[in-house]
């Protein structure tokens, strides 16, 4: 089985241990280190600029009006939509607010795309075990697209 | 202005929150949605979206430097996940589904959340962990899957190998664990450790590292289903995850120097404070006590 050798720069003595990190492993936190950063400024920047100058999907004075009603009836009042999917944010990446939200998507897409990094690693079993995991992962993703609720 | 004042009571209480649970060896996400549910003005469908957020987020930031150690090991998350993804989506989607099926939904909830804080309080107060259990035999599914794992551990100035037990015992556990996660907006660290570290044997280190793992994967796929309803706000998500945020950091460093008792005992104090809080108000709901 191939493995990664990462050799941990502490000298102990005169032995320097090294550590036998799976690349599976070492993928997949490499790949989540670099989206978790990306996913964070992305919900980070749009997100305190909606704060700050309220120029966004929603009006603050209204969502806070509203934020004690359950989100249904929350969308129903405020914009007065059905929220089923992705396109309440999707459709005004304009907004600050909706961008914002973008940013969760990519923090929430993360997992995802480290899993898939993974899974090229893995030996043959974990190569199963992942690809399923994958498939439940876009279940999770695409089962309000596709079963509309 | 009235929201300005939500947002920065928000942003205080999380970053209060960030620094003292790493102090106290807690997540922040446990004493987040219960209090925000408990004291704010918000809907519980918000407060779980936002919880999940805070909840993945946290674990988003410190899983990839425990997967490059060696300590988080995808060997033992992916035959657990399997289960737990589906009991975490399906949690969100009941969860969901309460608050907006039963005109008092969001007090059942509120009870719920209670009587789950009140195990929460339990497993902290009770259960031991176990720095290196020993693992006396390895259930067949375990050595099938070659469940196996190194880290360096600098207190013992050696490389630690481990492998894991009793898989087949963990999956129900963490079907339990991935439904409350989706379902109250948890991360669920408090149960994940246990299982791992008293169940199937890893070491505490390798425990609470893929702890964080699988959280990303677990409340990842719970906040499509918040999101897919439109159960997350800008306005309440980004105070919270940046108060938490700034906050671990200054808990992180402040705990590598000391942690204090006090503080686990007044965090602790906290949670169950908040549990008979979210019962009464989940009760006051159900016009079955007084308000408070």
């Amino acid at each position: 089985m191939a493995v990664v050798v990462e050799k941990e720069k502490e000298e102990l003595g005169t032995e320097l241990k090294e550590v036998i990190v799976e690349p599976m492993n070492y993928v997949f936190g490499k790949i989540m280190e670099i989206l978790t950063i990306i996913g964070l400024i992305a919900m980070f920047v749009p997100g305190i600029i909606y704060i700050v100058t309220g120029k966004g999907y929603l009006s603050r004075d209204v969502v806070v009006k509203y934020w004690g009603l359950k989100a249904s009836a929350f969308w129903k009042k405020v914009m007065g939509i059905k929220v089923f999917g992705y396109s309440w944010f999707l459709s005004h990446l304009t907004a600050t607010d909706c961008l914002s939200i973008f940013g969760v998507c990519i923090l929430a897409v993360t997992p995802l795309i480290s899993l898939i990094g993974a899974e090229v690693k893995a030996d043959k079993k974990y190569k199963v075990l992942i690809g399923i995991l994958i498939i439940e992962f876009l279940f999770a993703i695409f089962r309000p697209i596709l079963m509309g609720h | 202005m009235d929201w300005l004042m939500w947002v920065l009571a928000l942003f205080f209480m999380t970053l209060g929150i960030g620094i003292v649970a790493p102090i106290a060896g807690v997540g922040g996400g446990v004493l987040f949605t219960p209090l925000t549910m408990a004291f704010y003005p918000f809907s519980t469908d918000f407060i779980r979206g936002a919880g999940l957020v805070m909840a993945m987020t946290s674990a988003l930031s410190s899983a990839p430097h425990f997967a490059k150690k060696g300590l988080a090991n995808l060997r033992i998350l992916a035959p657990v996940v399997i289960v737990s993804i589906i009991f975490s989506i399906l949690g969100g989607i009941i969860g969901l589904w309460v608050t907006n099926a039963f005109p008092q939904g969001k007090s059942y909830i509120k009870i719920g959340l209670g009587l789950i804080l009140f195990v929460v309080f339990l497993v902290y107060l009770f259960s031991k962990r176990v720095e290196f259990p020993q693992i006396a035999h390895i259930d067949p599914i375990s050595e099938k899957l070659d469940i196996h794992g190194m880290w360096y551990e600098p207190s013992l100035n050696k490389v630690v190998e481990y492998r894991t037990t009793n898989l087949l015992y963990a999956l129900p556990a963490f079907a339990g664990v991935g439904f409350i996660a989706g379902m109250f907006g948890l991360g669920a660290g408090w149960a994940n450790v246990p299982v791992l570290n008293l169940v199937m044997g890893a070491p505490l280190k390798v425990a609470t590292s893929t702890s964080m793992m699988i959280i990303t994967i677990n409340d990842a796929a719970a906040c499509w289903v918040y999101m897919a309803r439109g159960a997350m706000l800008a306005l309440i998500i980004v105070p919270s995850v940046l108060g938490i945020t700034i906050g671990a950091r200054i808990g992180a460093r402040i705990a590598v120097k000391s942690r204090p008792k006090s503080i686990k005992y007044l965090v602790m104090a906290i949670m169950l404070f908040a549990a008979i809080m979210d019962i009464w108000k989940g009760l006051h709901g159900l016009g079955l006590a007084p308000p408070i």
